[in-house]
């Protein structure tokens, strides 16, 4: 229902045995309250950038932690590479996934060094101890997100843009064949924005990673996605390439307001405009 | 009434003397007496009533530390205290190297301790008169005193018969024996029956005004009200012997009117701390004590020619 | 502060320097607390020897539990105040070995100091916890809550206690190493949890580290959050209520300690927790010997908790009030 046809770029990327990611019929709800996923089913291509759209409370952020292995959805499965979400080990399962939850506690003042290194410890013994790999790829890391310089700064004394870029470079420190994000330009200036969807777009050109990326920002989405999926009610109302998904007809009844879609003549992706009855 | 209160006087007498009846041990340690091992005997007192009974067998020469808590005979004083069976400085116990240890305590971890260092430690008891004289005897047989344990107890039990004899024929009164209230708190502690202090009262001529078998039981004003004592005394010693603490104890008796004793001007505050230590000074006790209940009694003259030998 | 890499060759070092340092510590303990040179004959060496041995292995063992336990209260709890006391375990295990030794029997009342832990901290869990989430706020006031209830209820047993029953209660509440009790068993038995509780701890440190930043990047980066916590608040509360079993409840070893050592090491606790095991124990032979000097000189007993609490107490306020106000706020 929610099957992605393979785009030209899908293609040009070598397809090892199916999509990255994939959920079939996820069903979820958080004790007897009404369920907050209803037969849910996406999937993510292989070097795709995945945009999660849909309105409060339509269940983005719990259908993050169920791709992530967070939650386990009541019915239905989840697949990572064809191999079930379930039957991973956890840190089996955190050397190939990585997640950028929407808060991050800057409790007992941790470093930023100190943060991206913690993105190793899946990759560490039971002790921890670090090789020179570990620190390679942190530094790796800290280069790609520009956060060299703030290295030895305390995680509290960030502005939130740089903070969401150590976040990131934990992210991949882990050295993820997928990164899930939630809503991580929430609350960053429009320069932020970019920057931290830049950065993705390379990671997924240059690196071939797939990034499953929750957003409320419906432009942002069109802007840098290969793919959409938007949610409503528990199940995704549509999903396809940004021209496919935010057409008026979509949107209108999923957010209840009427929309204008236009096309941005620079890079030919959609963008969308709220037209509320006056 | 009467007959009553003079065999409750005679019945521990009777269990003071019996006592002296040989080889009913009280369940201490039996061993060859200390000094037979060859090292000169060398005491720990850990109770003030044990060091006072150390004293009057003549062994105060022997005793090399006591209790905090320890202060009779004075001499005591010059002692080295080494803390109590709570606290003890065991460190200060390994210097003065004691060989026996003479305490009242029921934890045995104290004992334990104490036969970890070499000293023997011989536990005690003096709930009552008649465990006292067996802790006595107990004493004499770990120091080869016997005969002065035997000349002690026979000297208490003279003690005791003399103030009995001299209560002969009068009525017996219903006294309740406390202790000061604590500051902020209107609750006393009392003597409650199956005490040493009761059996004192019974040997002085009274009956306990607490009714029931306990062993320092807390009441309140009500409580005193209802249990009607004819007469009150107060054992105010240590912090509570100056005479402006006696005077705010007074006063406070002197709210409850609703108490006979209160009402007559019977209630007595006395400072003699050794009032409820069971030791060598429980005849003198027994003695202040009948003299302050019953002060028509008789002198003490003619009691002691009729009571020689 | 520069980050280091974390190696094993590094981890053995400082494990061995912790232990060199704790060893001179107690050793040093030993002999100015016992004073050996002092002693007229070997008898009497012997025994002072054998006493401050065992004084200073039961504050060392006290020590490590208490600052492991603290340790791993704030990590899980991602706040800098949580510690045995604050989050009532220490009043738990109190209350149960006071009911314990009073009415059934002191050679069981170290028992009862487990369960009285590990109970408390079950209810703590049970009532701030939602959807197998803790609210830190809500714990630590449930604690709160949970320290007054038991405070009362010490305070009602011994008033139902017997007079002379009463003395001993006060006393083990200030916390006191000098005490009688079934010694070396327990010694032993402690001693075992506390190192059995590092080695454990060690290999949760990295959890540590990642549920402080947030329990979804925890769970993300292959932590079981629910079972991390689990195993921690168990082990913690066993090696808090042995230390309140063998000692009292002594206050301020688990907060002071490990502020401590977060000032020198940093906040990376697979740094924290071997440091904790010897730091806590060093930390409480000076406590105790400290303790055991003004003993000697006044001949009057000091108990090593009333210590740790008359200093650790305004050492933590200036600590709060200066450079570790930001981190000490509640998040």
């Amino acid at each position: 229902m929610a099957a992605l046809g393979p785009t030209p770029v899908a293609a040009a990327v070598p397809p090892a045995g199916g999509p990255a990611l994939s959920a079939r019929d996820l069903v979820f709800a958080y004790g007897r309250a009404r369920p907050v996923l209803n037969g849910l089913s996406l999937q993510a291509g292989r070097a795709r950038l995945l945009g999660i759209l849909g309105p409060n409370g339509s269940g983005k952020t719990t259908l993050l932690r169920i791709l992530v292995g967070l939650l386990r959805p009541a019915a239905g499965e989840v697949r990572l590479a064809s191999v079930r979400l379930a039957d991973y080990p956890r840190e089996a399962l955190a050397r190939r996934v990585a997640y950028v939850p929407q808060e991050t506690h800057a409790a007992l003042g941790f470093t930023v060094l100190e943060t991206v290194l913690m993105g190793r410890s899946p990759h560490t013994g039971a002790l921890g101890f670090e090789a020179s790999g570990d620190w390679l790829a942190v530094r790796e890391a800290l280069r790609m997100t520009d956060t060299e310089a703030l290295a030895e700064r305390g995680l509290d004394e960030l502005s939130g843009g740089e903070r969401q870029r150590v976040i990131l470079a934990r992210a991949l420190a882990q050295a993820p064949e997928l990164v899930l994000l939630d809503e991580p330009t929430a609350f960053l200036d429009i320069k932020h924005q970019h920057t931290i969807y830049g950065l993705l777009r390379r990671l997924v050109r240059e690196r071939g990673m797939t990034v499953v990326c929750v957003s409320h920002d419906l432009n942002l989405a069109a802007a840098y996605a290969d793919e959409l999926v938007l949610l409503d009610g528990g199940r995704a109302a549509r999903a396809g390439r940004p021209e496919e998904v935010l057409r008026p007809e979509v949107l209108a009844p999923v957010y209840g307001v009427p929309v204008e879609v236009r096309t941005d003549e620079a890079t030919g992706r959609p963008y969308v405009l709220p037209r509320p009855p006056a | 009434m009467r007959t009553r209160a003079r065999s409750w006087a005679a019945a521990a007498i009777l269990a003071a003397l019996a006592a002296l009846a040989p080889g009913c041990g009280d369940g201490a340690p039996s061993a060859p007496p200390a000094g037979g091992d060859g090292r000169p005997l060398r005491i720990l007192s850990l109770t003030p009533n044990v060091t006072e009974i150390l004293f009057a067998m003549g062994l105060g020469d022997k005793v090399v530390a006591r209790s905090t808590y320890c202060s009779y005979p004075p001499e005591v004083q010059a002692l080295p205290a080494v803390g109590d069976t709570l606290q003890l400085n065991l460190q200060e116990v390994i210097r003065l190297e004691p060989t026996v240890a003479f305490l009242i305590t029921r934890r045995d971890e104290v004992p334990r301790r104490l036969q970890g260092l070499g000293v023997r430690a011989v536990p005690l008891q003096s709930d009552r008169m008649g465990q006292m004289v067996q802790s006595i005897r107990t004493i004499g047989r770990e120091t080869g005193r016997e005969a002065a344990a035997d000349a002690l107890i026979q000297r208490i039990g003279a003690d005791l018969d003399a103030v009995a004899r001299r209560l002969q024929g009068l009525p017996r009164a219903r006294v309740l024996f406390a202790f000061p209230m604590t500051v902020g708190s209107s609750r006393i502690m009392v003597a409650g029956r199956g005490t040493f202090v009761d059996e004192l009262l019974s040997v002085a001529g009274a009956e306990n005004a607490y009714p029931e078998t306990a062993d320092w039981p807390t009441v309140g004003p009500q409580q005193v009200v209802a249990l009607a004592p004819e007469v009150v005394i107060i054992n105010a010693t240590g912090d509570d012997a100056p005479p402006d603490r006696i005077q705010v104890i007074r006063r406070a008796w002197d709210g409850l009117p609703a108490v006979p004793a209160v009402a007559s001007g019977r209630v007595h505050v006395l400072t003699e701390s050794y009032l409820t230590i069971p030791g060598p000074r429980v005849g003198l006790a027994a003695r202040r004590l009948a003299e302050t209940i019953h002060p028509d009694m008789p002198p003490e003259g003619p009691a002691r020619t009729e009571g020689g030998p | 502060m520069k980050v280091r890499p974390f190696t094993s060759r590094g981890y053995v070092i400082s494990i061995i320097v912790g232990l060199v340092v704790w060893a001179v510590v107690a050793a040093v303990a030993v002999g100015v607390g016992g004073r050996l040179w002092a002693w007229g004959s070997a008898v009497q060496v012997r025994n002072v020897l054998a006493l401050r041995l065992e004084w200073v292995m039961t504050a060392s063992v006290v020590g490590s539990g208490l600052a492991l336990a603290g340790l791993a209260f704030q990590a899980l709890l991602r706040n800098p105040l949580a510690e045995p006391y604050i989050l009532g375990v220490s009043g738990g295990a109190g209350l149960a070995f006071i009911l314990g030794s009073l009415w059934v029997s002191i050679a069981w009342s170290p028992v009862f100091g487990f369960l009285g832990a590990l109970a408390t901290v079950a209810i703590v869990y049970a009532i701030s916890q939602r959807r197998g989430r803790l609210e830190p706020y809500t714990l630590l006031l449930t604690g709160v809550i949970i320290n007054a209830f038991y405070a009362a209820a010490i305070m009602l047993v011994t008033a139902l206690a017997k007079p002379e029953q009463r003395g001993d209660i006060a006393l083990w509440m200030m916390g006191n190493i000098g005490a009688f009790g079934p010694q070396w068993t327990l010694v032993v038995v402690v001693g075992a949890l506390a190192v059995g509780v590092a080695a454990l701890f060690a290999m949760l440190a990295k959890g540590f580290n990642l549920v402080a930043v947030g329990e979804d990047t925890a769970g993300a980066l292959g932590v079981d959050v629910g079972r991390l916590r689990i195993v921690t608040f168990v082990a913690a509360s066993l090696v808090t209520g042995a230390s309140v079993a063998l000692a009292g409840p002594i206050g301020f070893v688990g907060l002071i300690c490990p502020h401590l050592l977060r000032m020198v090491l940093g906040p990376d606790h697979r740094r924290l927790v071997p440091a904790a095991l010897f730091f806590g124990a060093t930390f409480l032979v000076l406590a105790d010997l400290a303790a055991c000097l003004w003993e000697g000189a006044t001949n009057r007993a000091l108990p090593v908790g009333v210590l740790t609490a008359m200093c650790g107490g305004p050492f933590f306020i200036y600590l709060l009030r200066t450079r570790w106000r930001r981190s000490a706020q509640l998040q």
